[in-house]
């Protein structure tokens, strides 16, 4: 799978650093973009752990994402925490909710689990608007949303999803050689066989489901204070789960730098269709991806490799 | 020592009764078959030990401690392990991969311990040249030999064999019964299913026959093989 993990590690750490270093040579809009570009990488990521490795495809992500909004914002009203306290916080809150959550709904086999976590997702998007009509606590302002304290500056929103990113794109690296991720391989090509063969299959689902779930969420958080409104309609929105997946797809799942060059593919293009097409760039954007699809089903990440896994495989 | 105690066990699946009541004993060490016609019950009674099934009645002792109602992988981690009749991979994983995922969560190994465990079972089982193929590319007879090698992985001492040698030639199935051999000397105890019976008759040390999910003879092999009820079950009234 990865036997040039040198070259990838060198080329990832210098482009690491590069990022690092990025705002400080470049304008506000660019850095802007990276932000941008970062929360979906870090995003389709977390849905790529356990969609590409552990093969449950999950259709309701964006409840993490939710929660993390809500309870960062709560926390950062409420109590008055700072705000990447108020994060943290928030990803432990969704950790606990995808781990009451994710022990009966792992359990559901294939589509099974897409249609049970997209329906779970829809819930939780009508109980978040009428969260504060039903419960003496009120959380998320119902269809009017929340709004959050005006963060200052624009720099430190870009650095937390460059980290966001870096620790998903990390963990995806972690996974190709460690026993976690074998484990993960394993449920994931043959569930079935995996269990036969010592592995507790909904204990690794859910430890990599809870996991993913603390991204999602710390990302939805650092999302909404960077927005400074938040309401349930957009942070619950199937939208941006199935953004997650297009971008995922887009780079190739099942591969550590897939959901990154899908996320930056896509929302660069869109950023430089939607000034020049305004009325008809998603017309465009559906057709390319319709094209990559059709002549790269790998990904993005799949052409590219196409070359050495060509020589690859005429080496006896 | 009893290795595994099946007892009384009964499974129905709605209205079929796949298996009535089978009670059998194994010794450690041992090599038990199990054989008898299509729908015998073979599998079910393969699946009810490894823990694919619960039974409906009765229950599974294994090394005095009732296993029924655990689940596979328990089971698995307890110390039983199970081909199947269908030999099953990781199919985009390497064959080495196959293998050790089954050392790495069989019996907790650290991924050295595993790299190797897998390099030696490959070894053992005659796979070493194919350790870095995907899995999917071996062929039949191939995919027999990864299956077991993964189940000697998993650090089991009890291995359960479903038609391990269904679709081997001849010379095959000689150099299979003679690799089953050194897997006993290994210190591991075999249950065989085979409808082989030349197989069956240079391997085991014992067999139980099923007929209709029913325990109808048991005893060495060629003293079974000579059993009325045996021959009738086989081949119809007529020859009984």
């Amino acid at each position: 799978m990865l036997r040039a993990l040198p070259l990838t590690e060198t080329l990832s750490l210098t482009a690491l650093a590069v990022l690092l270093l990025l705002p400080l040579g470049i304008g506000a809009y660019p850095v802007r973009l990276a932000t941008v570009i970062f929360m979906w990488a870090a995003l389709a990521g977390a849905w790529n752990l356990l969609a590409g490795y552990a093969g449950s495809v999950d259709l309701g992500p964006v409840v993490h994402y939710g929660v993390g909004s809500f309870a960062t914002a709560a926390f950062m009203l409420k109590l008055g925490l700072p705000f990447v306290v108020s994060a943290v916080l928030a990803g432990v809150v969704a950790m606990g909710i995808a781990y009451a959550v994710g022990t009966p709904t792992l359990r559901l086999r294939g589509a099974y689990f897409a249609i049970g976590t997209l329906a779970l997702a829809e819930s939780a998007k009508q109980l978040a608007l009428a969260w504060d009509r039903l419960i003496p606590f009120p959380l998320t302002g119902g269809s009017a949303g929340v709004s959050l304290p005006l963060a200052s500056g624009y720099v430190g929103f870009y650095y937390v999803m460059l980290v966001l990113m870096t620790a998903v794109t990390g963990a995806a690296l972690w996974l190709q050689r460690s026993k976690f991720g074998y484990g993960l391989r394993a449920v994931g090509e043959n569930d079935r066989l995996a269990e036969a063969s010592g592995i507790n299959i909904h204990r690794l689902r859910r430890r990599l489901y809870v996991g993913s779930a603390f991204v999602i969420a710390v990302t939805g958080g650092t999302a909404g204070y960077w927005l400074s409104y938040i309401n349930a309609m957009e942070s619950f929105s199937a939208a941006v789960t199935f953004q997650m997946v297009v971008m995922t797809l887009l780079g190739g799942l099942g591969t550590p730098f897939g959901p990154v060059l899908g996320a930056a593919f896509l929302t660069l293009i869109s950023e430089y269709l939607g000034t020049r097409l305004v009325y008809y760039y998603l017309i465009v954007i559906g057709g390319i991806i319709v094209a990559i699809s059709l002549f790269a089903p790998s990904g993005l990440s799949g052409l590219l490799q196409l070359g050495r896994r060509r020589r690859l495989e005429a080496t006896p | 020592m009893r290795l595994l105690e099946v007892r009384r066990v009964t499974k129905r699946f709605g209205s079929l009764l796949a298996l009535n009541g089978v009670d059998f004993t194994l010794a450690e060490h041992e090599i038990l078959g199990i054989i008898g016609p299509n729908g015998a019950g073979k599998s079910t009674l393969f699946n009810v030990i490894a823990g694919l099934d619960a039974p409906s009645e009765g229950e599974v002792v294994y090394r005095g401690r009732s296993i029924s109602g655990l689940g596979p992988d328990a089971v698995c981690r307890l110390g039983i392990a199970k081909t199947f009749q269908i030999p099953q991979l990781f199919p985009r994983m390497t064959v080495a991969e196959n293998v050790l995922v089954a050392a790495l969560y069989g019996h907790g190994a650290t991924l050295t311990d595993a790299r190797r465990q897998a390099r030696e079972w490959l070894a053992f089982v005659g796979l070493r040249d194919k350790e870095r193929a995907a899995a999917e590319t071996l062929s039949v007879a191939e995919r027999r030999r990864a299956d077991l090698a993964r189940v000697l992985a998993t650090g089991a001492p009890l291995i359960l064999l479903d038609e391990n040698m269904a679709g081997l030639n001849q010379t095959e199935v000689e150099a299979a019964v003679a690799l089953l051999h050194q897997v006993r000397e290994r210190g591991r105890t075999l249950v065989v299913t085979e409808h082989i019976m030349r197989a069956i008759l240079g391997l085991a040390d014992r067999v139980v026959v099923l007929n209709y999910g029913e325990k109808i003879a048991e005893g060495r092999p060629a003293d079974v093989m000579q059993d009325a009820t045996v021959v009738k079950a086989y081949l119809g009234e007529a020859h009984g």
